[in-house]
């Protein structure tokens, strides 16, 4: 299976106050095609930097990429420039965020921001310089210069994108889509608007997902609801998916893979079945035992000892090792590099060798 | 049932309604509308043990902690502490709060950011007990080594601490007047998972030590099963299930209770839960609310009379009410 | 931010100087040339009834000063409680104190002073009292603000469950929380103090002659702009010191402070 998104050795800092903070350490991560990628962490592991770092929307300054690479199929997304990268944005890449009601602008209908969305989509299909004017004929019964003045948002969109936006908005069991066209995001509840979220992004046929967070402020049913019919729809539609959250359990439900980070760093990466039946690092067993199972009086609930490092003053050698049960003297003293072990199980710790 | 068990805290339907602004015509004919927060809720908790108020975001669970903690005044319906009654606003609150204490949710504004931590812990214990100073550091001292905070935070302001030693701060001054009753509202969503465990732990020390009833707000299922001897889950309003936690969580026989529990996340791959769960519809607006049972339009199992009467508890099982007309749907 | 605090400390110090030093007796006529200009023994010159200006200008600066500070003080606590009582009590309470800000916000400040001055007769107290009754509503409004802000934090609640009143909560809690944006709005408001009593010492409505005061320096002054320029320059450029002084000293307060 080739690799869709190859990031090597990725470094980013921010800009501080007190000198510069490194959010994502020599990174390594490789996602294929048609896979479910979750990306588990507690705040200030990097994760998040991650994945805007993928889609180049990191705001840089404060932010920096110190070095590494992000190979998008056959292209350097890191080496790309703004005009560049906007070509990939919104077309092959997509990425929908964690707070439902700013990530649509709420000054425009639902409708007509789906409907730029399509638009965008199609425009951009047919490369920068040419439009083709039949194919745009056929297809929407509008001459390309109609077309591109209406993908400017504000103008009613036409009767025949509708229908397009209609199938889409359906597509993410949005009830009365009719009526929702209308609407204005302030209108629409936490869910509804993640799913329209869902709708603009996967209208572009994206190639590749980035999710953020995209359930943590919805509600546990409309959670459900939602991973579900991201899981679907991504089956239908062959998209990959790179997803960022802090939410082992959400994660278990939903990915193929799973990538553990911990102050910046990849701690493990492994399949999602392996993971939780074979955790390998303490961090991610420490993980798992914090999660509350079982009833009151029934039930061991382990927490992990001490605090997340301050990314300012990190420790030398493993930055686990200070909460870490199973710390050896070689762990304050070297940092361990992530290798892989059996099952393309991938693991930085000291307390597994080499594998060759 | 153990007859030892006492009841410290009892609300018999109780009511909190938020008025809904009339607009600026003061002249209008229509009707006063009201947000119906709470709407007729009967709860008991037992001395000692927790009682856990799950549900999701507009069920009015978090009115009714405030409800519960005299913050806001009860539309309707009564509300009895150690078996006095306390509806009325007349009675005096600083009384009731050297027995019942609040956590909040969000450790970001529990405390006053101009206040040191041991100023913030000795408010209640200055305010409510009268303590001298001597008394009173010696006290906080003491709350400090509990929540596991070495002495030397007691100096310290908010700004210093993290977000789960600011929440072990707001622990301390809940428990510095040994209260019996702790309302926790949301205690540890704002927290990382590792902190969560930890603060779920000492909570639940603290509790065994001190014999401390817990009402635990909270809408992460795994949690309540975690902390409580009674769940109560909360829709719209109203209680629409009640019972041991155990029976609650393995055996729930309210159509809303199951689709929320079966969409809990639970950490298996081998088990994936999410993927199953069918349920549709979105929460009812609580000024206008399904006439009949507030869940029909989205229960699979509504039929006539579910549109027209809402269903009160009733008893299936010793401990164990639900409110639903055809619970036995659900068997 | 250096060269704002060195700005307004100068004018500061200069005004502490009157209580050490004046090489002159501000009101004693004579002890120079009739408009004399500027020179050694007379460093600001002297006025046409021979008194020494740099005297009279030494004598004049600290009741400026006293007076701008004295203003934004008493409006700052003035509409710091009003405000916060306005905001935290909510209701009936706020709507009449807000529209009496609003009403006493609306009157024409100069207008309001004038009237006020010509009721109790001139003078720099009367002045200052004047300036004091109109000056605090933008503090209230501001106050409000916060206050709303302040009071919808958990630690305000929490309060209560500590066994405050409503009045304590107000000044243990809610002030404490408000002051810092108040301060750094009172500090730029000084000077337009200085700048709002200087016009309207020039208006005659403070103090009365022979007193030096720098507005009415400027006023009786004026007719000499061209014959003995120095005469109405100079107060004026020293009160323009002290605005842009305590100007920047406040921008360079704010920056610093939100920077935090």
């Amino acid at each position: 299976m080739a690799a869709l998104l190859t990031i090597q050795d990725l470094t980013v800092a921010y800009e501080s106050r007190s000198g510069p903070i490194t959010a994502v350490d020599h990174v390594n991560l490789e996602l294929h095609q048609d896979e479910f990628l979750a990306v588990v962490g507690e705040s200030g592991c990097g994760k998040s930097t991650l994945g805007l770092s993928v889609i180049g929307l990191l705001p840089k300054p404060p932010a920096r990429i110190v070095q590494g690479s992000i190979q998008y199929k056959d292209t350097d997304l890191l080496r790309l420039n703004g005009n560049k990268i906007r070509e990939y944005r919104g077309t092959e890449i997509a990425m929908i965020f964690q707070e439902p009601l700013t990530s649509l602008s709420p000054v425009y209908r639902v409708g007509d921001q789906i409907a730029e969305a399509i638009l965008i989509r199609e425009l951009r299909k047919r490369g920068q310089s040419t439009i083709d004017s039949e194919f745009m004929q056929r297809t929407y019964k509008r001459s390309a210069r109609q077309l591109k003045r209406t993908a400017r948002v504000g103008h009613r969109i036409p009767s025949d994108l509708s229908e397009e936006v209609i199938r889409y908005l359906k597509l993410v069991r949005i009830a009365d889509p009719e009526q929702v066209l209308d609407r204005y995001p302030f209108e629409l509840s936490g869910g509804m608007t993640q799913r329209v979220m869902i709708a603009m992004a996967l209208s572009q046929e994206p190639a590749l997902l980035l999710a953020d967070e995209p359930t943590t402020a919805l509600d546990v049913t409309t959670q459900a609801q939602v991973l579900k019919l991201m899981k679907e729809l991504i089956r239908k539609v062959r998209t990959s998916v790179l997803l960022v959250t802090h939410d082992l359990a959400v994660a278990s439900q939903v990915a193929d893979r799973v990538v553990v980070m911990y102050a910046g760093e990849i701690v493990e990466d492994a399949d999602v079945i392996d993971l939780f039946s074979n955790p390998m690092h303490p961090y991610t067993s420490g993980l798992l035992s914090c999660i509350p199972s079982g009833y009151k009086d029934d039930s061991e609930l382990t927490p992990i000892s001490g605090s997340l490092p301050d990314l300012r003053s990190l420790p030398i050698g493993c930055r686990f090792a200070p909460r870490c049960p199973h710390a050896m003297a070689i762990c304050s003293k070297q940092n361990p590099s992530l290798i892989q072990q059996d099952n393309n199980h991938k693991v930085s710790c000291h307390l597994y060798g080499q594998q060759n | 049932m153990d007859s030892k068990t006492e009841t410290i805290l009892r609300t018999e339907d109780l009511r909190k309604y938020f008025p809904v602004r009339k607009g600026l015509n003061p002249f209008s004919r229509r009707e006063q509308r009201f947000i119906k927060a709470v709407d007729g809720v009967s709860i008991s908790v037992q001395k000692g043990k927790t009682a856990a108020i799950v549900g999701e975001s507009g069920c009015g669970k978090t009115t009714l902690a405030r409800t519960i903690g005299l913050m806001t005044p009860a539309t309707g319906g009564k509300l009895y502490f150690d078996e006095k009654e306390i509806t009325e606003a007349k009675i005096d609150r600083n009384q009731i709060y050297r027995n019942m204490q609040m956590v909040y949710q969000d450790p970001e504004s529990s405390l006053d950011p101009r206040m040191k931590v041991a100023a913030s812990i000795g408010e209640p214990l200055y305010g409510l007990m009268r303590w001298d100073k001597h008394v009173v550091n010696e006290a906080v001292d003491r709350s400090l080594q509990l929540v596991g905070l070495s002495a030397d935070f007691a100096d310290r302001l908010p700004k210093q601490l993290s977000g789960g030693q600011k929440q072990r701060v707001a622990i301390a001054r809940a428990i510095a007047i040994q209260p019996s009753l702790v309302i926790l509202d949301e205690p540890t969503s704002a927290l990382d998972a590792s902190v969560q465990a930890q603060i779920l732990k000492l909570l639940l020390k603290l509790q065994n030590e001190f014999k401390l009833t817990y009402v635990l707000i909270t809408h992460n299922i795994a949690v309540a099963r975690y902390m409580a001897d009674f769940v109560a889950v909360m829709y719209a309003g109203n209680i629409v299930e009640y019972g041991p936690t155990r029976t609650v969580i393995s055996r729930p026989r309210h159509p809303y209770t199951i689709a929320l529990i079966s969409s809990a996340p639970i950490p298996d791959p081998k088990t994936r839960n999410l993927l199953q769960t069918e349920i549709r519809g979105e929460v009812p607006s609580a000024i206008d609310p399904p006439l009949g049972c507030k869940f029909n339009p989205r229960c699979p199992f509504a039929e006539g009379i579910c549109t027209s009467s809402n269903p009160p508890l009733q008893e299936i099982s010793p401990e164990h009410f639900v409110a639903c007309h055809f619970v036995n749907k659900t068997a | 931010m250096a060269v704002y605090v060195a700005a307004a400390v100068v004018v500061l110090v200069a005004s502490l100087l009157n209580i050490t030093v004046t090489p002159y007796d501000p009101l004693l006529q004579n002890v120079g040339p009739s408009l004399g200009g500027p020179s050694l023994t007379h460093l600001f010159g002297t006025d046409f009834l021979g008194r020494d200006v740099f005297s009279r200008v030494v004598w004049s600066l600290p009741n400026d000063l006293f007076v701008s500070f004295a203003v934004v003080a008493v409006a700052l606590v003035a509409g710091a409680i009003i405000g916060a009582v306005a905001a935290f009590r909510g209701g009936l309470l706020d709507e009449l104190l807000m529209r009496f800000t609003d009403v006493i916000f609306s009157l024409p400040a100069l207008v309001i002073a004038m009237v006020i001055s010509v009721a109790l007769g001139p003078g720099l107290n009367h002045m200052m009292f004047a300036l004091m009754v109109i000056w605090w509503p933008p503090y209230a409004r501001v106050a409000r603000g916060e206050a709303l802000r302040v009071s919808h934090q958990n630690y305000v609640e929490a309060a209560r469950f500590a066994g405050q009143r409503t009045l304590g909560i107000i000044f243990k809690h809610v002030l404490p929380n408000i002051s810092l944006t108040l301060l750094i709005y009172a500090t730029l408001d000084v000077a337009t103090v200085v700048l709002t009593y200087a016009g309207l010492s020039y208006l005659g409505l403070s103090v009365r002659p022979p007193q030096p005061d720098l507005g009415e320096m400027i006023s009786t002054s004026q007719d000499y702009l061209i014959t003995a320029p120095w005469l109405p320059i100079i107060p004026g450029l020293v009160i323009a010191i002290a605005v842009v002084g305590f100007s920047l000293l406040g921008d360079g307060l704010r920056d610093a402070l939100e920077g935090s």
